[in-house]
């Protein structure tokens, strides 16, 4: 390609472009592409912060150690279970709430308001309402149970009902941002369409199904995106509501890589159980956007 | 339609129920006694409010001092992040940087970017620079991960500010700093609010980093205290919820304030990206 001229002016302008953009690509370096490079390193290190006499290069030792580990193999299998039940149940739930938020209501604050409480709620208050109300004894879902004359039930003491207990507690928090998201996907549907269809004799649900879901499809694929990447670092809410317990049977990736680093100070393991989660998501999401480009290449 | 109107309310009844119910029973619960906690069956209103929880949140734990680091890294790695945004945004959008939509999507994909993997390393090198439990080692992070969202926001604020009105100031004599500083950020003031309440609410509610760049009561946030709050015998419920309410109170707050611009901040990263 032949080289463009280019004028004293536009040289100044684009000096100064690099210069303001500098900060940005300085603190990016610093905080995230120095970490990983770390990371990568220290996860083919032997290096366990209680026993420094023992570090060393290991190649793939670290890694080949994962593959042997069953807890390693139980914290993946929980953390895709978890995606897979509270990534759909997120968007079926904040779906809900964003029809509901779409209607034309005369004040609007009280409805903005039920959405964003539960979105500027730290993640971790979430995990700790909600093992509240599922405590046994003073929980208000046993004290329901109870008036309905049914056994109480030890909810975050037994694997399977620590698993929906906490998956209740990640929907509810999250499904309000996706409601947020969808919601700005719904005003933005040209209300001529629905017109368009009401005019052609569409039931409302055959306006749902073949105006406001195809029209709706980017705002969920960007919902869908954001939540399973927050769904695979799962960490805060099973943290404050079970600990990973009982057993470890809600224990994710995330609370795993957190034990064997701050707990267990195995670095070198730890870091390469990151560097395998890291993988993970980059998987995943490569996969959506894979798969909306194939979409848009279609349709 | 009377019917119509009775669904819309119903369906305005459900999401604020959603939303503020559990908010709501941590407050009836923050203002019941120990004892009354105890019974069972459950009560729903407290039979006699009381306000001694709130009074043992800030006397038994050092509740100040985890709401003074809230407040001081939230705020200081709000600043930074902000002003790193703004320069970057105007960069991108304004001053045709070479490969600049390239650089855009680099500092999205790392939001992307599990936090947990960022805490493995994060951790060794504060350690080894010795800012472990210090206010830098949850700033410089915080402002990272909040980068994303406020660039997006602003650069979607700088694009739809009219060039001609720089190009005037321009010719009027100021330098191109000079009409980004008269012109583009009186213009852009909103977006910079909206970029600053994203990032002040990120860094407010983080947990993870928290919990381990700067566990030691001295140098901890609110969530990390009030998560590994130490009672004498079991779990201290109605403090518990006396401290979550004094801990959500300045966020809500925010929140009900600025409502509209945090909606549209939230959303003009998602809808427009």
């Amino acid at each position: 390609m032949a080289r463009l001229r280019v004028g004293p002016l536009e040289r100044a302008e684009r000096r100064l472009g690099y210069a303001l953009l500098a900060p940005a690509l300085l603190l990016l370096s610093a905080v995230v592409l120095y970490p990983i490079a770390t990371l990568l390193w220290t996860s083919t290190q032997q290096l366990h912060l209680a026993q420094p006499w023992l570090e060393g290069f290991v190649g793939w030792e670290n890694y080949d150690r994962a593959m042997d580990d069953p807890r390693f193999w139980s914290a993946l299998g929980v953390t895709l279970i978890y995606v897979g039940v509270t990534v759909p149940g997120a968007i079926l739930c904040g779906l809900g709430l964003a029809l509901l938020a779409n209607l034309p209501f005369r004040v609007k604050w009280p409805v903005r308001l039920g959405l964003l409480l539960p979105w500027a709620l730290p993640l971790v208050f979430a995990g700790l309402i909600f093992r509240w109300f599922f405590e046994y004894e003073q929980g208000v879902v046993n004290a329901v149970l109870r008036l309905f004359g049914a056994e109480p039930l030890r909810w975050l003491s037994t694997p399977d009902l620590a698993f929906i207990s906490t998956s209740t507690a990640i929907v509810w928090k999250s499904s309000s941002f996706v409601a947020l998201v969808l919601l700005a996907g719904l005003q933005a549907i040209p209300s001529s369409l629905y017109e368009a269809a009401a005019v052609d004799g569409a039931s409302a649900w055959q306006r749902f199904r073949h105006v406001t879901l195809p029209m709706l499809r980017p705002a969920i694929v960007v919902a869908l995106i954001f939540r399973t990447i927050t769904a695979i670092q799962t960490f805060d809410i099973p943290y404050a509501m079970t600990g990973g317990g009982p057993g470890h049977s809600t224990e994710t990736l995330a609370m795993y890589v957190h034990r064997t680093t701050i707990d267990v100070l195995d670095f070198g393991y730890g870091s390469a159980l990151a560097a395998l989660m890291f993988l993970l998501s980059l998987a995943l999401t490569s996969l959506y956007i894979r798969q909306t480009r194939r979409d848009e290449g279609t349709g | 339609m009377p019917s119509f109107k009775k669904a819309r309310a119903l369906a305005a009844l459900l999401i604020v129920a959603n939303g503020v119910i559990p908010a709501l029973w941590i407050l009836l619960t923050s203002m019941k006694t120990e004892t009354e906690l105890m019974r069972v069956p459950i009560t729903v209103l407290p039979d006699t409010p009381t306000l001694a929880n709130y009074v043992r949140v800030f006397v038994d734990q050092p509740m100040l001092t985890f709401l003074w680091n809230s407040l001081a890294v939230a705020t200081l790695s709000t600043l930074l992040c902000v002003f790193v945004s703004a320069l970057a945004a105007y960069a991108i959008v304004r001053l045709r940087v070479p490969m600049g939509t390239l650089i855009l999507s680099a500092i999205v994909l790392v939001s992307m970017f599990p936090l947990i993997s960022l805490m493995v390393p994060l951790f060794q090198i504060m350690r080894t620079v010795e800012l472990l439990n210090t206010w830098p080692a949850l700033i410089l992070p915080y402002a990272v991960l909040s980068m994303p969202v406020c660039t997006l926001v602003l650069a979607s604020f700088f694009q739809d500010i009219p060039q001609d009105l720089e190009r005037a100031a321009e010719i009027d004599g100021c330098t191109r700093l000079g009409a980004m500083w008269h012109v583009v950020v009186p213009l852009a003031g909103p977006g910079i609010f909206t970029a600053a309440i994203l990032a002040f609410v990120n860094a407010w509610d983080e947990f993870l980093l928290a919990l381990t760049l700067s566990p030691r009561v001295p140098a901890r946030t609110v969530p990390v205290g009030i998560t590994l709050y130490q009672g004498e015998f079991a779990f201290p419920w109605p403090i518990i919820s006396a401290a979550l309410i004094v801990a959500i109170v300045p966020v809500c707050l925010l929140i009900v304030i600025f409502q509209e611009r945090v909606v549209g901040g939230l959303t003009a990263g998602g809808v427009k990206g």
